[in-house]
């Protein structure tokens, strides 16, 4: 179950995006953890979802809430209308829950942890004092602090392997912790809000991800507190045939703000791996979240063999006045992208943003985009897509932008562009806009075109090879989302967008 | 929590029910016609009728019924609508062309001109024999544009349709040719079809005005030979309450020009459907409309459906829609560019607009781009929104009344779809028109 | 002609007070000049007086020849003589320039009870006025200032006062956006309209358009009120220290 690339960990986050090119090689992340697992037995039923439920030692009402969404599922039907082709799925064929036995030996400094995974922690700009906590190195927390402080909790397949920095958010009356540990230790927030976003019954993978999902991360900020670092949180799927079904609850109370951040990382298989995650923002008055992903799960090989299935809802509910969300999402990973952040705007005045950059090569298809429903008086949103089509790849914008007849003078202002590298790929469109009072205004622009051959020639005649000069131009496409990300994310994303086009020149 | 607000896109249902669920419904509606079973065209009217039952009308849930209800065109009746209203000259009445007048769908010889002129040859369909050069055309056109999306109710029309006209174009006619459609009863259920084969370097300028039935389905079938042209402009009275679908699709060749400008003034129910293949190298395809509903005058709801290929090198496709609506109007446009694998240089663009006079009026718009080629220059754009205040201070304030600079803004608004006609006189005629509908139903 | 009295205003949407307690009288035939920093109000003043949305007036009153201002519609003042001309004309597409501007003549002679001016009558006129403006055939036929540079622009304005003769002119910030050039054609196309039954309120942060149209009278506004009013040397003051001592002065 071995299978290493054998590439140079690039040293910081901080490269130049040039430098970053020279080094591509394959899948980054593609290393496999060798560690032994723990599997629940494979296919989905009522007892694995109550195995799960126990796993967790999670109350009563919890495991009936799973066992509901289950039954809801078994009716349901799998969504086909994306613009997006993979074989049927067996969802008899799948793990549902996989666990490290090895976490119960804590290793004892970081010289025992495999250097792979601190070196991704690493990239995503993770502090040395918390990839010790995170890889659960025996005291840690007693280690000096450096640097910017961001609090995280890692997610390996099924299991929240930890979060850093409790004790300091505790004091500010942050609770980040795993969606299991909520469960047990804040029932009452979990009971109030958990489902309120995206229901048990919303649709196919959210339904499943209701019964069976085994971890994930749960945060509260109380009313008017700022919270004092950045959150984030590390999902990585290592085990084989595993799905990955996390759920993420985040509450930000009257006045409170957070930015949450989100890496996704998957080891190369052969098999493709399903995952299907959950999250829901709960903003309320004067409140303010901003959310930022950068999922990179395996996409498959360049014969488009492997690579995740990626199937995630993520909703936004700014339930009061003056409520703010920003998504900022880096797609340059999975076989198959199915997902649409979304923003609520119930509250008057309440505000949403969306920016994304979806990055599809060789063989991986992407339908993503975001769905802005306007319910409140005067809200406001913002859509800024750029999507870059590669190889084979198909790549497609799907959005909704409704407008209520009671939002009244609302506003939307939206801005989806399509960038095609090569003559085999595609790239798509798909808005749509219903507008129901006339004191709102909307604008939808979109463009699609191919790399300017001026600007690739004034690169080259610089002194760039055609695949850095490809890589500049893409990140001076995607600059206005590339700006939306926190500093350490953006430089992360902008290699990360140079190593998703390797090969797709030439 | 509204059901609304947290309706997933994926609530959508795949496209087109077909049978069998749907089977009765077709059965039921096509028992109410009277199907030619015999004469021009007989074999693709067969065909038509076994495509129509494998595909099934259209449900309410299709993906590609999202904002437009089609059950009035799938009940087995035309529902009687009279006419309210006070007479009005047809659109280009005044102008020297060639008329042919159709009543309830049906070619009427007598009201119309000799059909014969120069460069132009002229058949109706209903006296068309077998062997008619159309013959091979009939239905072709049509069926070609049934996939990827289905349109049961151009299928409908080729096996229904009785009469139409059958126009092949070989040289540059001295005038245009205007159907001037009339209606002879109030529960006309009008079913036409055209088929129009414009030869190599040949032009045509085709004008559709009048009343057409209080239902109808029309289908023109155009098939443009390299360097032909053919500008269609259709332009029906205003405030006739109609419950219509239309369909053009046109095949464009080499270096051919297709140029099409739809005006609609109320009505009640309309779809119009435009599905443009650009087989040819370089070329040109622009579809337009210029839309204004008034719920007030009676209900309304206008959808424009357009689904635009590019499968040639270098076509220039335009599609220009701009809807003024109010008192409870609905507007709806689906716009598509498909540009295949190939048709590089490629050149699309597409503008949906709608301006909303009140509150209660709606515009429901899925502009869509899909594209499989890399050099290309593709665009769209949507906006919707309200008369702008600004200008309407402007205007005030050098003394123009209100009235008068609301009509002033909405004529500006229109301005980029009448554009779209390229004949000078043609498009002041229909601004005209336009002036003197809005004078006489001031807008707010 | 023109007499503002205690005029206090707010803004429709929020609280806030713009113009408190400004008075002001322009007799016939006067030109007076209004300068101030900016945020003093002075745009406010020219879109109060021309009925656009968006303000409230709490107290105090404008009158037009004894007439009440406050309460007409925007073409109803300009019926009435007044003229605003925009700091920035609005782009119409689709509208003729032409068409605007013989539907608001007509529109206002209408509402005068004169009679409307037939096309060969207007074609004339505005040709001759449009000559004298260095107003090409070619602006006249596009678009209502659409693809008109700035200096065009504000000559287009300057034709639509020409040919709708106000008799109480306001020319918001004229002079912003323009070249030594421009302003000068602008400045002989209002001067040219002079006349003893005509006045003209101009709106300005510098000191430079006064070069060219001679004020009467220059006032001094700040915080929504006027705080001096002098001859044309105020103007010239106001040029060489800045708003900075008058402001003091003033309190």
């Amino acid at each position: 179950m071995t299978e290493a690339t054998d590439l140079d960990v690039r040293e910081g986050v901080d490269r130049e995006t040039v430098e970053a090119v020279q080094n591509m090689g394959s899948y980054k992340y593609g290393w496999n953890t060798e560690i032994e697992m723990d599997y629940a037995p494979k296919g989905v039923n009522e007892d694995i979802v109550r195995l799960i439920s126990a796993k967790n030692k999670e109350p009563e009402w919890m495991t009936e809430w799973r066992l509901e969404a289950y039954r809801r599922w078994v009716t349901m039907t799998e969504p086909k209308w994306a613009m997006l082709n993979y074989p049927v799925i067996d969802y008899q064929d799948q793990y549902y829950y996989a666990r490290p036995k090895s976490m119960e030996e804590k290793p004892k400094s970081l010289d025992e942890v495999d250097p792979k995974l601190l070196a991704t922690y690493d990239k995503l700009g993770i502090p040395l004092r918390e990839q010790m906590i995170l890889a659960g190195v025996e005291g840690a927390e007693n280690a000096p602090a450096e640097g910017r402080k961001v609090a995280v909790d890692a997610v390996f397949d099924s299991v929240s392997l930890g979060t850093t920095f409790q004790d300091e958010l505790a004091k500010a009356g942050v609770i980040f912790c795993s969606i299991s540990e909520a469960i047990r230790e804040h029932p009452e927030l979990v009971k109030k809000y958990l489902g309120t976003v995206v229901p048990q019954s919303d649709n196919y993978f959210a339904t499943l991800n209701s019964a069976v999902f085994s971890d994930g991360s749960f945060v509260y900020i109380p009313p008017g507190v700022k919270c004092p670092m950045e959150l984030s949180t590390y999902f990585r799927i290592n085990a084989e045939n595993t799905g990955q079904f996390e759920r993420t609850l985040i509450i930000a109370d009257k006045g409170a703000s957070v930015s949450y951040l989100e890496g996704c990382t998957a080891p190369k298989r052969d098999t493709t791996q399903l995952h299907a995650a959950v999250v829901e923002l709960v903003i309320l008055e004067d409140a303010e979240i901003k959310y930022s992903t950068v999922q990179n799960w395996f996409p498959g090989d360049e014969n488009g063999k492997g690579g995740i299935y990626n199937f995630v809802t993520k909703r936004a509910d700014c339930r009061e006045a003056r409520a703010k969300v920003m998504w900022t999402q880096v797609e340059t990973g999975s076989a198959i992208t199915w997902k649409y952040p979304s923003c609520i705007l119930r509250g008057d005045e309440s505000q949403g943003e969306f920016y994304s950059i979806a990055i599809a090569n060789n063989w991986q298809q992407a339908d993503t985009g975001t769905k802005m429903v306007h319910l409140g008086k005067n809200t406001r949103s913002r859509i800024v897509s750029k999507g870059i089509s590669a190889g084979q790849a198909q790549n497609t914008y799907r959005g909704l932008v409704s407008m209520h007849p009671r939002a009244t003078n609302s506003r939307n202002y939206t801005q989806c562009d399509s960038l095609l590298i090569g003559d085999k790929c595609g790239a798509h469109t798909v808005p749509y806009i219903e507008v129901k009072n006339n004191s709102s205004r909307v604008e939808h622009e979109a463009t699609t075109s191919k790399v300017d051959d001026d600007q690739l020639f004034y690169c080259r005649s610089r002194g760039m090879d055609e695949e850095e000069a490809v890589a500049l131009v893409v990140n001076g496409f995607c600059r206005e989302v590339l700006q939306a990300l926190p500093m350490e994310f953006a430089m992360e994303a902008q290699a990360l967008v140079a190593i998703s086009l390797e090969g797709s020149v030439g | 929590m509204s059901d609304l607000a947290v309706k997933p896109i994926d609530e959508v249902t795949p496209q087109v029910s077909g049978p069998p669920k749907a089977a009765d419904a077709l059965e039921a509606r096509l028992a109410a016609l009277d199907l030619p079973r015999d004469g021009f065209a007989v074999a693709a009217r067969v065909d038509a009728l076994a495509r129509l039952r494998a595909m099934g009308l259209p449900a309410p849930r299709d993906e590609y019924w999202r904002y437009t209800d089609p059950r009035p065109f799938n009940a087995p009746e035309a529902q009687a609508l009279p006419i309210v209203g006070g007479p009005e000259s047809p659109l280009f009445a005044a102008r020297d062309t060639l008329t042919l007048v159709f009543v309830d769908g049906v070619f009427d010889a007598a009201a119309s001109d000799d059909p014969a002129l120069d460069g132009v040859e002229i058949t109706s369909l209903a006296d068309a024999g077998a062997g008619h050069w159309a013959e091979d055309l009939y239905g072709t056109l049509e069926a070609a544009g049934q996939s990827p999306v289905r349109r049961p109710f151009a299928v409908l029309n080729t096996a229904a349709a009785r009469d139409g006209l059958l126009i092949r174009v070989t040289g540059t006619p001295s005038k245009p040719v205007h159907v001037l459609h009339r209606r002879g009863t109030d529960a006309a259920d009008a079913v036409w079809h055209h088929v129009i084969r414009v030869e190599a370097g040949a032009e045509l300028t085709l004008l559709e005005s009048g009343t057409i039935g209080a239902r109808s389905n029309g289908v023109i079938e155009a098939d443009l030979a390299p360097g032909a042209k053919l500008h269609h402009i259709a332009a029906k009275r205003a405030n006739d309450p109609k419950v219509g679908l239309s369909h053009l699709f046109a095949r464009v060749l080499d270096e051919a020009s297709l140029k099409s400008f739809t005006l609609a003034v109320n009505g009640r129910q309309m779809r119009h459907e435009a599905v443009i293949d650009m087989v040819g190298d370089d070329a040109v395809a622009h579809v337009a409309a210029a839309v204004m509903g008034d719920g007030h005058v009676g209900p309304f709801h206008h959808d424009d459906t357009v689904f635009i290929t590019h499968a040639g090198l270098r076509g220039e496709s335009r599609q220009v829609f701009k809807k003024v609506l109010r008192n409870g109007a609905t507007g709806v446009f689906q716009g598509k560019i498909l540009v295949k694998q190939g048709a590089q240089k490629t050149d699309g663009y597409q503008i949906s607009q709608a301006l909303l006079l009140d509150e209660a009026s709606q515009f429901l718009a899925k502009p869509e781009l899909e594209i499989y080629a890399d050099d290309v220059k593709c665009s769209h754009g949507s906006t919707t929104g309200a008369i702008d205040d600004e200008a309407l201070f402007y205007l005030r304030s050098r003394g123009v009344p209100r009235d008068r600079a609301i009509v002033f803004l909405v004529l500006s608004f229109l301005a980029d779809a009448l554009a779209e006609v390229e004949d000078e006189s043609l498009r002041d005629e229909i601004n005209e028109r336009l002036d003197a509908w809005l004078t006489d139903q001031p807008l707010n | 002609m023109l007499n503002i009295n205690n005029l206090h205003v707010k803004l429709e949407d929020e609280d806030k007070a713009i113009l408190k307690g400004l008075t002001l009288e322009v007799p016939a035939g006067e030109v007076h000049a209004i300068m101030g920093p900016n945020g003093s109000g002075k745009s406010t003043l020219s879109y109060v007086l021309s009925g656009r949305d968006g303000y409230v007036v709490t107290e105090g009153e404008a009158t037009l020849d004894g007439a009440s201002l406050l309460d007409m519609d925007p073409e109803v003042r300009a019926a009435a003589g007044l003229f605003l001309a925009f700091q920035y004309p609005v782009e119409i597409p689709g509208v003729g320039n032409m068409t605007f501007l013989r539907t608001a003549v007509n529109a206002q002679r209408k509402a005068r009870g004169e009679a409307e001016l037939t096309a060969g009558e207007f074609l004339k006129v505005v040709r001759a006025k449009a000559a004298d403006l260095q107003i090409s055939p070619d602006m006249l036929k596009r678009p209502v200032n659409v693809g008109f540079s700035g200096g065009e622009k504000k000559r287009n304005e300057i034709l639509q006062m020409a040919m709708l003769e106000p008799r109480m002119c306001i020319m918001d910030e004229t002079d912003s956006g323009l070249d030594v050039d421009a302003m000068r054609l602008v400045a002989d196309g209002v001067n040219a309209l002079r006349s003893p039954d005509r006045s003209f309120l101009v709106i300005t942060h510098y000191q430079r358009l006064l070069d060219h149209i001679k004020p009467d009278v220059v006032h001094i506004l700040s915080n929504g009120r006027i705080i001096k009013s002098g001859g044309p040397e105020l103007a010239l003051e106001v040029e060489e220290n800045g708003y900075g001592d008058l402001l003091a002065e003033a309190g």
